[in-house]
């Protein structure tokens, strides 16, 4: 259009109006045909000849079936939608059209066809035809994305749920169904922490968290099934939010823990296993002496000249070392037992030091070493497990032995202190380089000779103190000894 | 046949262990000191003239076959046993102590008592 030419024209010359028409056609981001009783196109706009990359002499004057021919909009009878507009002079609207010509690229449209009338008789009809072939894609590429998506979460191993701000559950994907035993319609709208967590206070105030706080919350808590078995999970809490970054819910990520417990548990058990292979000399020596008092008793007895007075001593020792080797043996016992649970209760840690203690305390003796405990209190209460607290001392306490190779002194102290209880293991051994220092935590470290050290130890002191939810630290010396310090939270 | 009473030494830090030697030996016709460390075994080696000692393997300030070699060099003349809950007879320490010679013996925990008399009775002491 010409634009000069317009302002050249008066502000009220009909011609000015007709002319801006004119633009606005040519303007528009659509596509415009008016078309003729005869199906001809008497005018075409500069959209619909750009986009059909023809000339206004190639479709002006044209019939339409030369213009848009049915083959190219895979045989859409664009004729006959064209003449029952001229019929019943009503529009036809929002159909979808796909425009396949040869050397163009696919194109949809969305075209309404509107009669153009004149004293009630239709004179012409505008066939608009508007691009949507992006917003078309985008939204093939949104269903395409969301369907990647729930696989992902559908085929995923771990548990995937949401629920809303309250935590009433709005999906729950097929691990979870699997893991729980329910399925996604027996759940829908049910309380996450009310039905499915054995915790359900702690929970709660987890999902109140996520509200105020941008950060996931994670933790290990129990998942209950329809079987009424509980399953560890380790979670991951995180925030839905909406484009005003209000919290509108809860996505929940969770891990199945059982195979990883299981095998804990059994690394803890051949570590325990391998820590009574280093007790085995002593034990056998502590046992075999009040063996031998007790045999030797008994042959006194079995002599006729043996005197009344000793025949009474000779009772009350074999008794007294039944008894000795028995409490011996009993310690062993509990110590040796696969644990059945990492189940965490009220512990008293003097006793669980007390135990430890008594089990090393033969292999102390026969190495020289001598032991001395002091504890502030008689009770010092924390939260944890005394068979896994006894197995970190017997650790801790056999490592010290084993670093003082001509004797020394064993000295193990606890107490409070104002944010948990802590509890300090300090021998007078060869001590630990700097450069070692660092890694005696690492899993298979070991400074022993090959055969002798699993290098487990304290990497299995290092997880207890962690589940405990408490620190270990270790100072040394070279040449002088080494000092561990166990942290633990009061109960 | 010898005509004086043979010392012994019994070192045990087991004061039940004691118990029992004391019996057995004095019964035996033997005399003898008690002593419940390395340290006392030694003192009373330098002040009193022993034919036999029966150590414990180990004890709790010194280990009982340094001991053994210790009072050997003290006195040459003294036999000494092991008597141990911790070695077996084959074990390497002992035969090595053994055929180093600083050990005559060895008697593993619990023993039977004719074990003991038929070995001090071995190195030619025969009392009752």
């Amino acid at each position: 259009m010409d634009y000069e030419a317009l302002d050249q024209l008066g502000r009220d010359d009909p011609y000015r109006y007709k002319d801006m028409f004119g633009m606005f056609l040519e303007s528009i981001p659509s596509s415009v045909l008016l078309i003729n009783r005869d199906l001809r196109v008497i005018f075409a706009n500069r959209n619909f000849i750009t986009k059909s990359r023809r000339t206004q002499h190639e479709v002006v004057a044209q019939k339409l079936e030369q213009v848009i021919p049915e083959a190219i909009i895979e045989h859409i009878d664009i004729a006959s939608k064209v003449r029952e507009v001229f019929q019943k002079n009503q529009p036809i609207r929002g159909d979808r059209m796909t425009y396949r010509a040869p050397g163009i690229p696919i194109r949809t449209y969305y075209y309404s066809i509107l009669p153009f009338a004149w004293r009630g008789e239709v004179e012409n009809v505008i066939l608009l035809m508007d691009d949507v072939t992006e917003q078309v894609r985008l939204s093939e590429e949104v269903r395409r994305v969301e369907r990647h998506l729930a696989s992902v979460v559908e085929s995923a191993r771990d548990v995937v749920l949401s629920t809303d701000s309250e935590g009433l559950i709005l999906t729950w994907n097929t691990a979870a169904e699997k893991l729980t035993g329910y399925r996604l319609w027996e759940v829908k709208g049910s309380s996450f922490f009310e039905r499915f967590v054995s915790k359900t206070a702690e929970l709660r105030q987890v999902f109140s968290n996520l509200r105020v706080v941008d950060s996931p919350q994670t933790g290990e808590w129990e998942l209950l099934t329809k079987s009424s078995n509980r399953i560890p999970i380790s979670w991951v809490f995180s925030a839905m939010k909406d484009e005003r970054a209000r919290s509108v819910g809860v996505v929940a990520v969770g891990r199945d823990l059982s195979e990883h417990r299981k095998l804990e548990m059994q690394l803890l058990q051949s570590q325990k296993l391998a820590a009574l292979g280093v007790m085995a000399g002593g034990i056998a020596h502590e046992i075999r002496n009040p063996l031998a008092v007790c045999s030797s008793a008994a042959q006194f007895l079995k002599s006729p000249d043996t005197s009344p007075d000793l025949r009474e001593e000779c009772i009350a020792r074999i008794l007294s070392g039944i008894h000795k080797a028995s409490s011996i043996i009993e310690n062993l016992l509990r110590f040796a037992r696969p644990s059945s649970s990492t189940e965490m209760a009220a512990v008293n840690l003097v006793d669980a030091i007390g135990d430890a203690l008594q089990l090393v305390s033969n292999q102390a003796k026969i190495e020289k070493i001598s032991v001395s405990a002091d504890f502030s209190d008689k009770e010092i209460a924390v939260y944890g497990n005394a068979n896994l607290l006894q197995q970190m001392f017997i650790n801790l306490f056999l490592n010290a032995i084993n670093s003082m190779h001509d004797g020394g002194r064993l000295t193990v102290c606890a107490g409070r202190l104002e944010n948990g209880a802590v509890a300090r293991i300090e021998d007078t051994g060869c001590g630990i380089s700097p450069q070692h220092l660092e890694k005696i935590f690492d899993p298979f470290f070991t400074l022993s000779p090959v055969g002798q050290g699993t290098g487990l130890g304290l990497s299995i002191c290092y997880s207890i103190v962690k589940q405990h939810l408490g620190q270990i630290e270790v100072q040394s010396t070279e040449g002088v000894g080494t000092v561990f310090t166990v942290q633990l939270p009061l109960l | 046949m010898k005509n004086t009473r043979p010392m012994v030494l019994v070192v045990d830090d087991e004061p039940d262990m004691c118990w029992v030697l004391e019996h057995l030996l004095s019964k035996q016709g033997f005399d003898l000191r008690v002593a419940q460390t390395g340290d006392a075994a030694l003192k009373l080696v330098e002040s009193t003239g022993f034919t036999i000692a029966l150590l414990d393997v180990k004890l709790t300030d010194m280990d009982g076959l340094d001991l053994a070699r210790r009072i050997k060099s003290m006195d040459a003349s003294i036999h000494i046993v092991m008597i141990s809950g911790y070695y077996y007879k084959d074990d390497v320490n002992i035969r090595k102590a053994i055929d180093e010679g600083f050990v005559s013996g060895f008697i593993s925990k619990p023993f039977h008592h004719e074990e003991v008399i038929e070995t001090l009775q071995g190195f030619g002491f025969h009392y009752n």
